[in-house]
């Protein structure tokens, strides 16, 4: 036992050391001796970071649970653990309650799926560990606002799980602004303590648990067995190109035909997960290897897991990874990404790029435990190159970024969290929640408390007013005779009900009915009448009665089968750093280690048509009269420069690594990007305005439009960094007419790029 | 062939139904049982033990499938054998060890009509173990010269040192009283208080003069009478065989599941202190009615650190003379064994009438491990229904040869041959 593992235990109470002895653990892991120590003799905010499985709910809770046995203290819930999602939540619950019942010590569960009398009891009687997520916390606020203080009057630590899934997000804002208005309420600080899983840069996330506090102190743990084995692959697959007289449906192409057979031959017999980009790939993807199953007469072993799915469908699958006696495999979306306890999961299989370099790196943290390194196999489709491919595909973009990420994610490299964001919906939401909390507050208290001292930074005075302004207009608010901020009647409606809680948007939708048990919920907008054909939970319905009032569509198992469209793109933005591997990976000719055979034709393939259309010497070609420009910078860079274009007259639209510029000849887009370059005077609030939607978030529609214009260019424009990008790029084009024009003069017959 | 090595079609019967279902057969283990020697060997050593009057606890744990309730069905086989008595009952929501709502009494009912002797081993052996207790007591007081009664009540003295002996004496005394007056109705009543029919003291007195009956609160207890009793009736001891404990596992209040795992405790340290004598538990449980330590026995603090595996004993380390058993898989030699005596079985011991070779044998091991997957026959419960399964479409349809069945493997993996082209799964090592 080492001096720290036996100082640490000794910081424990008395009952926790037993509690410890009993479970027979052979002894306490790095993270939580450190973090015993921090949490039992120290104040500052704190950020665990471990993979998943390593203990860090235990490391935050054992010298939390210490403490509560430790000290008297009167009636109020004592210490609340935020997570994102009432899985994760109801996981923890059975994990704590068994620590907490020998110590004594209630825990107690809030969420939507928690009966109303268990809220009553702790709403009467507060104490012990509350586990809830943001939107619950929010509930609290609006609805028991004059209790807030009381119910948390001896809270003294606040655990928030999966930190980095709040980061940058509307939700984590509004996390941000409820721990905050909770200091408020008590008048004093409580301590914060993030788990975040994600391996990498932990900075990001010691910024952003009190970002907006300019004298906070984090204290990072931080696991030291970095240095992991892990087992990857990429894999290609060649789609054939799409024809306008295919009638064939996307899920019947061979190249997907291929990926599901080989999902089906490598995964089958264990416990794995295979993430997909959208919901729409997990139901085909679920529905493909479920005939494989019955074709190849086996038990089936693949189950969809998406957020549309019920949670009756979802927690079975869930149960069934856990179980482990079964082997089962998950096809899922980001939903179960997050920490829910799965048991041991052998693999990890993503289909298509995956949406970051961070995500994936979570996903592969899923896989490998109990001794075993993660293993990620990446299937990537990319189209067979013919007469009419466009030259920026021919560069098989998709394979070469995920080749690029995975290179990334071994540096170890993640994108950078934003946290510069202005978050006006988010504002919104809160202030409202902040008015109905008080039943009425003065605007420079409201002001001081969200924006000065708090979270929204950004908004400053002026912003702020304006945006009351507006909301008065739409009736969310009313300004009383002495300035009071009251809910105006449309204000009113919207707190009101039970969406208001959450930050993000929740679209209206149809639920899914079968034989009178809830399968999930289909988006409003679908077009679907009785007879038709859909899947949904990796399995074939048809449609047998359609409930507009109630907004209920009866199912009946059936064989044949429509994909249901959903919505949602999944896609993150892609950051400049993969962009500048990308470039970097064209321009190498090693070979790729993690390749399959398919995947390195494939990535040759693309390197010989970078040199073949010149783009090792130039970022403008020519296609038809178009030109095409390759920045190999970031989406928001890109949007940038697209939107500068848009204001110059020239039609330009981002596709994959490139821009298009519509009939444009690269001589012309040239000398644009040059007025662009050279133009001190461009003000992202001028091209945001040039944006016709820029309604994204919920409460979007209240914000006038200079604040709108200011949160978009945060958001999604990149000014001084376009500018670089820009002038490096005229720079290289001028440098390569140089050196072409000195070719022709030599007599050389190479083939001049533009 | 000998006639030994037929198989009574009754046995045939009997076993093939129960194997298809699933459900362990009652009688002709000795037909179909393989493996687990050293279990088994550990097991007869108690057996003995309990027969020389000492006390034994066993859990038999195991998954869902694995074989326990057949090792309990073998070793309550075996007791009869070494002419122990066996009482048997598995543990249901209704059913358990410790209860305020009659269910301990309930299991107590169940283990009472399950009460097995050599010379009855389908159970219902009480009257006749009574019986020869009172008959062993009739030729004794003969060559004695004495009152029959006061035989009776000198072997029975040693009864009512225990908890609640005195009622129990009593009413094996009431059972000599009908025997001697040819009063059915007194023999009816005493056998009807042994086996804990009793709703209600005021009946019970009214019928035997008796001021206790068998309640939740004294099953235990009335176990370990009877186990006495049967030791003085002229038997070896008693064998007590509960089986589904995970029972016990899912009762959803933490304060019933204790009081249950009380009881196990009061086994448990009678047993090993060795104050109860010529008395075997048998418990047979899934891992996590042991290990779990939210709900399972673990969760009870004493018996863990009692019940807690040797550290020592890991992989291929084997001891088996803890309290522990756990039931480790069968090897695919057992396996093999196994489906052979099932064939054989199924062909009435007649080696003309076998439907598959034992090329077949192999063929049929491959196709589950390969096409189906390795994970579902890791229990011998699948393996077998899918055998006799197998067994029951090659009989019944005469024309079809079991390659035909089972070659549809070779078929698929020739066809997997095809895409052998992308079949390049090599992963590559990296460290972060």
């Amino acid at each position: 036992m080492s001096d720290l593992e036996r100082a640490s235990f000794d910081l424990l109470h008395e009952k926790v050391q037993r509690w410890i002895w009993n479970r027979g653990w052979p002894g306490l892991r790095d993270i939580q001796q450190e973090s015993i120590v921090a949490v039992l003799s120290g104040a500052s905010d704190i950020i665990i970071s471990a993979a998943t499985a390593s203990g860090k709910t235990e490391a935050a809770f054992l010298p939390i649970c210490s403490r509560l046995v430790t000290e008297n203290a009167g009636q109020g819930i004592r210490a609340v653990y935020v997570g994102p999602l009432k899985a994760l939540i109801n996981d923890q619950w059975s994990r704590l309650d068994e620590l907490c019942e020998q110590l004594d010590i209630p825990v107690h569960r809030w969420h939507g799926d928690v009966s109303s009398s268990a809220k009553q009891r702790l709403l009467r009687n507060p104490s012990g560990v509350l586990l809830i997520t943001p939107e619950s916390l929010e509930a609290i606020f609006v609805r028991h606002g004059s209790d807030v203080a009381r119910l948390f009057a001896e809270t003294h630590d606040v655990v928030v799980d999966e930190l980095h899934s709040f980061i940058g997000a509307e939700r984590g804002m509004q996390l941000l602004s409820l721990l905050h208005r909770l200091d408020f309420a008590l008048k004093r600080r409580i301590r914060r303590i993030g788990l975040s899983a994600t391996l990498g840069d932990t900075r990001v996330a010691a910024d952003f648990l009190r970002a907006y506090d300019d004298q906070r102190d984090v204290r990072m743990i931080t696991s030291a067995g970095g240095d992991q084995e892990v087992l990857l692959q990429v894999r290609g697959y060649r789609q054939r190109p799409p024809r306008e007289e295919d009638q064939q449906p996307e899920e019947e192409e061979e190249s997907v035909r291929s990926i599901a057979a080989h999902l089906f031959r490598t995964l089958r017999g264990s416990n794995n997960l295979i993430f997909a980009n959208r919901r729409q790939v997990v139901e085909w993807l679920a529905d493909l290897l479920a005939r494989i199953s019955e074709a190849e007469r086996v038990p089936l072993e693949f189950y969809a897991h998406h957020g549309s799915l019920s949670r009756e469908l979802r927690t079975d699958v869930e149960a069934m990874l856990k179980d482990g006696t079964r082997p089962t495999t998950a096809v899922c979306t980001s939903t179960l990404e997050m920490g829910i306890d799965i048991g041991a999961v052998k693999s990890v299989a993503q289909i298509g790029p995956p949406p970051s370099v961070a995500a994936m790196r979570q996903r592969l943290g899923r896989s490998g435990r109990r001794g075993s390194p993660p293993v990620l196999r990446a299937y990537i489709r990319e189209q067979e190159i013919d007469a009419r491919t466009p030259p920026h595909f021919t560069l098989h973009p998709a394979l070469v970024q995920t080749i690029a990420m995975v290179e990334l994610l071994l540096e170890p490299w993640n994108e950078p969290n934003d946290v510069a964001t202005m978050h006006p919906s988010t504002f919104v939401q809160q202030l409202m929640s902040l008015i109905a909390q008080h039943g009425g507050i003065y605007p420079d208290r409201a002001w001081y408390l969200l924006c000065a001292a708090g979270p929204f930074r950004r908004i400053d005075a002026a912003a702020f007013e304006r945006i009351v302004s507006g909301l008065v207009v739409h009736k969310i608010v009313e300004r009383a005779i002495n300035g009071l901020l009251l809910l105006g009647a449309e204000g009113e409606r919207l707190v009101d009900h039970y969406t208001f809680y959450t930050a993000f948007i929740t679209s209206e939708e149809y639920r899914l009915v079968s034989d009178g048990r809830t399968l999930g919920t289909l988006p409003v907008r679908t077009p679907l009448s009785p007879g038709s054909f859909l899947i949904f939970g990796g399995r074939r319905w048809c449609v047998t009665a359609v409930d507009e009032r109630q907004h209920v569509i009866d199912l009946a198992p059936s064989k044949g089968g429509r994909l249901p469209p959903f919505e949602g793109h999944g896609f993150g933005d892609v950051d400049d750093r993969v962009r500048t591997m990308m470039l970097a990976i064209y321009r190498a000719t090693t070979p790729c280690a993690f390749a399959d055979p398919v995947a390195a034709g494939l990535l040759a393939e693309g390197r010989d048509n970078f040199r073949r259309l010149g783009l090792d010497e130039t970022c403008v070609i020519p296609h038809g009269t178009d030109t095409l420009l390759f920045p190999w910078c970031g989406d928001r860079v890109m949007n940038t420069i697209v939107r500068a274009l848009g204001a110059c007259g020239v039609k330009a639209s981002a596709e994959d690594v490139a821009i298009l510029v519509d009939d444009v000849s690269p001589v012309d887009t040239i000398a644009h990007l040059t007025a662009i370059a050279a133009d001190d005077s461009l003000d992202p609030h001028t091209l945001a305005a040039t944006v016709s939607n820029k309604q994204e978030d919920k409460y979007d529609g209240y914000v006038d439009d200079e604040t709108l214009n200011a949160a978009y260019a945060a958001r999604r424009l990149d000014v001084p960094r376009a500018r670089m990008v820009l002038t490096r790029m005229i720079g290289e084009f001028d440098e390569n007419c140089r050196r072409s024009v000195a070719a022709v003069s030599n007599g050389s017959n190479k083939v001049q790029p533009v | 062939m000998t006639v030994i090595d037929t198989i009574r079609p009754k046995h045939r019967e009997a076993i093939l139904q129960s194997l298809r279902a699933g459900v362990v057969p009652r009688i002709g283990h000795q037909h179909i049982q393989v493996g687990r020697a050293n279990e088994v060997t550990a097991l007869l050593r108690d057996l003995v033990s309990i027969a020389d009057g000492g006390a034994v606890v066993r859990f038999i744990i195991g998954p869902y499938g694995s074989g326990k309730t057949f090792f309990l069905f073998l070793v309550r086989a075996m007791a009869l054998d070494k002419n122990l008595v066996a009482v048997q009952a598995d543990l249901n929501p209704d059913r358990r060890l410790h209860a305020s709502g009659g269910q301990a009494r309930s299991l107590y009912n169940e283990l009472l009509r399950n009460i097995a002797t050599r010379s009855k081993p389908d159970g219902g052996a009480l009257p006749s173990i009574v019986e020869k207790f009172v008959s062993t007591a009739l030729s004794d007081a003969r060559t004695r010269g004495v009152e029959v009664e006061v035989v009776i009540r000198e072997r029975l003295v040693s009864l009512s040192e225990l908890v609640g002996g005195y009622d129990f004496a009593e009413v094996i005394a009431a059972y000599w009283r009908g025997h001697d007056t040819a009063n059915e109705e007194l023999k009816t009543a005493a056998l009807r208080w042994l086996r804990g029919e009793f709703a209600t003291r005021t009946d019970a007195r009214a019928a035997l003069g008796v001021r206790s009956i068998v309640d939740d609160n004294n099953v235990y207890d009335q176990l370990k009478l009877l186990s006495r009793f049967v030791r003085i009736a002229g038997y070896g001891g008693l064998l007590v065989c509960l089986d589904e404990m995970v029972n016990i596992y899912k009762l959803a209040s933490a304060q019933a599941r204790n009081s249950n795992y009380e009881q196990i405790l009061r086994i448990v340290n009678d047993t090993l202190q060795g104050s109860s004598a010529g008395l075997g538990f048998l418990f047979g449980g899934t891992p996590e009615f042991l290990f779990d330590t939210r709900r399972g026995v673990y969760s009870y603090t004493a018996l863990q650190s009692r019940l807690s595996e040797n550290r020592f004993a890991t992989d291929s380390l084997v001891d088996y003379s803890g309290p522990v058993l756990r039931l480790s898989n069968l090897t695919k030699e057992d396996l093999y064994v196994l489906l052979r005596n099932v064939r054989n079985v199924y062909a009435s011991g007649n080696p003309a009438a076998y439907l598959v070779p034992d090329e077949g044998l192999e063929a049929f091991m491959l196709h589950c491990s390969e096409k189906i997957g390795d994970a579902y026959f890791q229990t011998p419960r699948n393996t077998i229904r899918e055998f006799v399964g197998l067994l029951a479409v090659l009989e019944q349809n005469p024309d079809t040869s079991w390659r035909e069945i089972l070659g549809s493997v070779d078929i698929a993996s020739d066809r997997d041959g095809d895409l052998k082209m992308d079949d390049e799964d090599e992963l590559t090592s990296f460290r972060i």
